[in-house]
């Protein structure tokens, strides 16, 4: 879309730009330039592979390898023991630095003063890390201007999909934040063998270019935390509630809708949903992340095909016939505590909260069980699952850090990739025997409470950096039952048709798609008509949307060459 | 009579001739004579400085294509175009006639609640009892606008406690919470709740100021309740009345923003995008970047100064005090 000055005529600007230019002298300040027009954020298209200045790949030796083997990244293989840990470091770093970063945190933040820190800080040589907790609902957003400010200590953690909250992250990352490049290039396994067993893809998801359109300044500029592979968020279904009501789990969307019309009651509090706005897409075919499917030779937005209207179609059903919690829209309910207390029967999270609902029911704090939806298609459609494409985030180190002391940060992401069966590993993700947590009668780690505050919460120094392989672990039968689970949906995972390649759209195109999320709510919550979607995707492609498949359609030829 | 004409009388000239000393202090001498005074209105003129003169001075980028990590002299003067892109913007318009019918809805029916609260409370005999009363209607004003709207979800909400003992009785559940045909309702009974209890202090300040002869001289006279309300309470709350309503109209453009960014999801961006969630969207998170913002921010001062002057020269011409004392 063009900018308003390229739409705007000269004569309409120039007698306010006087005022404007009165008002910059009289304020004493300087004046480069007559005027310049608005520079709008064009967006970016960023390859991720290729490059020769990544740390050199250097296989790191399992301690031990997996029982249960998949087919990584979207199946991962895992364990259903718990092997006698080794460790993974033989001699520890150095380091007497203190660094702040700063991290996402759902839930109440641990104290700094845990004996789980200062164990950490003894075990990977001395270097102090304080966390600089914030509220995992806002951090997004919030960051945005952390990062402007330059206000997020020496570094900052940031998942993946955060990134949509920044509205031009190519221009944030190489002004923030330190160019690794030159100390992480080439091999590095002698000082950090872990970082040089991460997998060069991992490297390569976390370049970008002060130039997007320039190869030769791509630069390195975060370390890479884990790359999880397979489905990232599910629909979870209380299997019990559905048993005790005499259902069978739905293999299709129809047999969705039927069994959440025999479960809810809405005369008694009880709802089949909570929310449905970023799992349910998939279940119609439509495509993950910014939208885009390749289709016919070109690119469609997920708001042009016809399955936009079936989706539409189905969320405005079910609000209609009162199978979604009417206080929904409200965003003030608490998804976890109505599905744990049944008001729900269904719930959209991460595929995290199928670990913690099963810890839950084992500490004795919920009851039942909940297992997620797996690929399921409309109207006879081939099925398709929604997958993670990139690592699930980045830590950045401020750039007014110096090299000594971005290496001895590097030390402690060294530590921290350590992969399960370590000595590293057990003492980041488990704390300290004892204290933390105790071996089970199968020899498998549980949390103590005082685990349960400190480790087990989501996010602190166990996304720090990523593992050199990621598997599953925990509990023997949960293990079993999500290998499974991967195992049935690996094949219908979406294909990423933006591989080798980080695409951000013109700031334009996120107006607009902002502006059509507000009415896909007005549409799903019954505030506007079906009948209102030609408009409303008129309107989005009129505002940026037009403009936008311009810029994904440049980016796909040059990915994967002129059609 | 001559004689007496070019003697002028003592006291006349006396006044005159120290005033003229006075004028010739210069200004070192007034430095020493003041400095206590100045030095103790040093630290507010350094917070007016540091948090109002300081960050004012940066309006400049509503002028500039301003960029947070460009050095600031490498920011191009692109005159009024951001100002243009903000008219231009379709969101801007229904963004401000939110915002207007919003605030005008907080004058016409919150402002005169806080004056009928105030006189409530004045008229209540029992110190005890307006104690009581007090706290009450006033502890609201230091509840978040995240507790309001989650106390409001948990009574009035779909599945809240009303809904529910309605359903008891056979009746529908409520949709209050997430009906934009009555969002302005329930916006009211909000602002009712969380607000009108610190309108009602400051009248209240007021009512207190009045002198209770008065009352008992009209009482005498044999004025009954409402007469002595009419003719000596308003009349005596009247210059704080008229000051509070400069300021609000002054203010008009600002309705807050939490309160329509948190019911936003609930109720639908059409009807709760005021001023403060388009600039929220568009600029703080949004991607059209700080100048924007700041040109937003500078439109709304500006209204507000140019409504204030006007509102309190009206107020001047029907003899009211205004916001200061004319001379």
């Amino acid at each position: 879309m063009a900018t308003p000055s390229d739409r705007s005529p000269i004569r309409r600007r120039s007698l306010f730009k006087v005022a404007g230019l009165g008002a910059a002298g009289a304020a004493g300040l300087p004046i480069l330039a007559a005027c310049g027009d608005i520079e709008s954020g064009d967006g970016a298209a960023q390859a991720t592979e290729g490059f020769d200045f990544l740390p050199t790949y250097k296989e790191y030796e399992l301690p031990v390898q997996p029982d249960l083997v998949g087919e990584p990244p979207n199946h991962p293989s895992g364990f259903t023991t718990y092997p006698e840990p080794a460790p993974a470091i033989t001699t520890a770093a150095e380091g007497k630095g203190e660094y702040e970063i700063t991290v996402a945190m759902w839930g109440s933040p641990p104290a700094g003063d845990d004996p789980y820190f200062a164990t950490l800080q003894e075990a990977w040589g001395g270097t102090k890390i304080n966390l600089r907790q914030a509220d995992g609902n806002t951090f997004a957003d919030t960051s945005v201007q952390w990062l402007a400010a330059n206000e997020f200590g020496d570094g900052i953690n940031i998942f993946a999909w955060m990134l949509y909250a920044h509205p031009n992250f190519q221009e944030t990352v190489v002004n923030t934040f330190y160019d690794l490049t030159d100390i992480i290039k080439g091999d590095i396994s002698e000082r950090w063998p872990l970082l040089a067993g991460e997998p060069t893809n991992s490297w390569g998801q976390s370049v970008w270019s002060t130039d997007p359109e320039d190869p030769e300044t791509a630069r390195v500029f975060g370390i890479p935390s884990n790359f999880s592979g397979g489905p990232g968020n599910g629909v979870f279904v209380r299997t019990d509630l559905l048993e005790d009501a005499g259902l069978a789990m739905p293999t299709t969307v129809e047999e969705v809708l039927e069994v959440a019309r025999a479960w809810s009651d809405d005369a008694n509090g009880k709802w089949a949903f909570l929310n449905l706005d970023y799992v349910s897409p998939e279940w119609f075919g439509l495509a993950s992340g910014d939208g885009w499917a390749y289709i016919d030779g070109k690119l469609v937005h997920n708001c042009e095909r016809p399955e936009y209207t079936e989706w539409l179609e189905f969320r405005r059903t079910c609000w209609d016939e009162k199978l979604v919690h009417p206080d929904t829209p409200t965003g003030t309910l608490d998804g976890h505590v109505l599905h744990v207390d049944g008001t729900i029967l269904m719930s959209q999270d991460g595929m995290s909260w199928w670990s913690d609902y099963s810890n839950q029911v084992k500490t004795g704090t919920a009851e039942g069980a909940i297992e997620p939806i797996g690929a399921i298609g409309f109207n006879g459609r081939k099925p398709i699952r929604f997958v993670n494409f990139s690592v699930d985030g980045w830590t950045f180190l401020s750039k007014d850090l110096t090299e000594d002391q971005v290496k001895e940060i590097l030390d402690v992401a060294n530590f921290c990739s350590a992969p399960y069966g370590t000595t590293e590993y057990e003492l980041l993700n488990y704390g300290v025997e004892g204290t933390h947590f105790e071996y089970g009668d199968d020899g498998i780690p549980v949390f103590t409470e005082a685990g349960t505050g400190t480790v087990q919460a989501p996010v602190n120094l166990k996304t720090f950096s990523g593992q050199v392989e990621v598997f599953l672990t925990g509990d023997p039968d949960f293990v079993q039952r999500k290998f499974e689970y991967n195992a049935s949906v690996k094949d219908f995972a979406e294909v990423n048709i933006w591989e080798g390649m980080r695409v951000e759209g013109p700031a334009d195109y996120k107006s607009a798609a902002q502006t059509l999320l507000d009415q896909q709510a007005d549409i799903a919550f019954g505030r506007a008509e079906l009948s209102t979607i030609p408009d409303m995707v008129a309107t989005f492609l009129e505002n940026g949307g037009e403009a936008a498949r311009e810029h994904y359609t440049a980016a796909y030829d040059k990915l994967h060459g002129d059609k | 009579m001559a004689a007496l004409q070019t003697s002028a009388p003592p006291a006349a000239e006396k006044p005159a001739k120290r005033t003229s000393l006075r004028r010739r202090r210069s200004i070192g001498q007034r430095l020493r004579h003041d400095w206590p005074l100045l030095l103790m209105t040093l630290p507010a003129l350094a917070q007016l400085a540091v948090f109002f003169y300081w960050p004012s001075s940066w309006n400049i980028i509503a002028f500039m294509d301003y960029k947070t990590y460009r050095p600031f002299w490498e920011n191009q003067f692109v005159g009024v175009d951001w100002f243009l892109r903000l008219f231009d913007n379709p969101y801007f318009l229904p963004a401000l006639l939110n915002t207007l019918k919003y605030s005008f809805a907080n004058l016409l029916f919150l402002f005169p609640l806080s004056i009928v609260l105030a006189l409530l409370m004045h008229s209540v005999v029992s110190t005890k009892l307006r104690s009581v009363f007090q706290s009450i209607v006033y502890l609201p004003y230091f509840f978040s606008w995240v507790l309001v709207v989650t106390v409001f979800v948990q009574v009035l909400g779909s599945d809240g406690l009303v809904s529910n003992w309605l359903l008891g009785f056979g009746g529908e559940r409520l949709d209050i919470m997430s009906d934009p045909s009555t969002f302005t309702f329930l916006a009211w009974l909000q602002w009712a709740w969380k607000d009108a209890g610190w309108g009602m202090i400051i009248f209240l300040a007021a009512l207190a100021s009045i002198n209770p002869s008065l009352y008992e001289a009209a009482a005498v006279d044999g004025a009954n309740r409402w007469r002595r309300m009419w003719h000596i309470t308003l009349p005596g709350i009247r210059p704080v009345i008229v000051l509070l309503l400069i300021l609000h109209i002054g203010g008009i453009l600002n309705v807050g923003f939490e309160q329509y960014q948190l019911q936003r999801d609930a109720i639908g961006y059409q009807t709760t995008e005021v001023l403060d969630t388009f600039v929220y969207y568009r600029s703080v998170i949004g991607t059209e970047g700080p100048s924007f913002g700041t040109a937003a921010g500078l439109f709304k001062g500006v209204i507000g100064l140019v409504l204030v002057l006007v509102a309190n020269n009206v107020a001047h011409r029907l003899g009211e005090q205004g916001i200061y004392q004319k001379s």
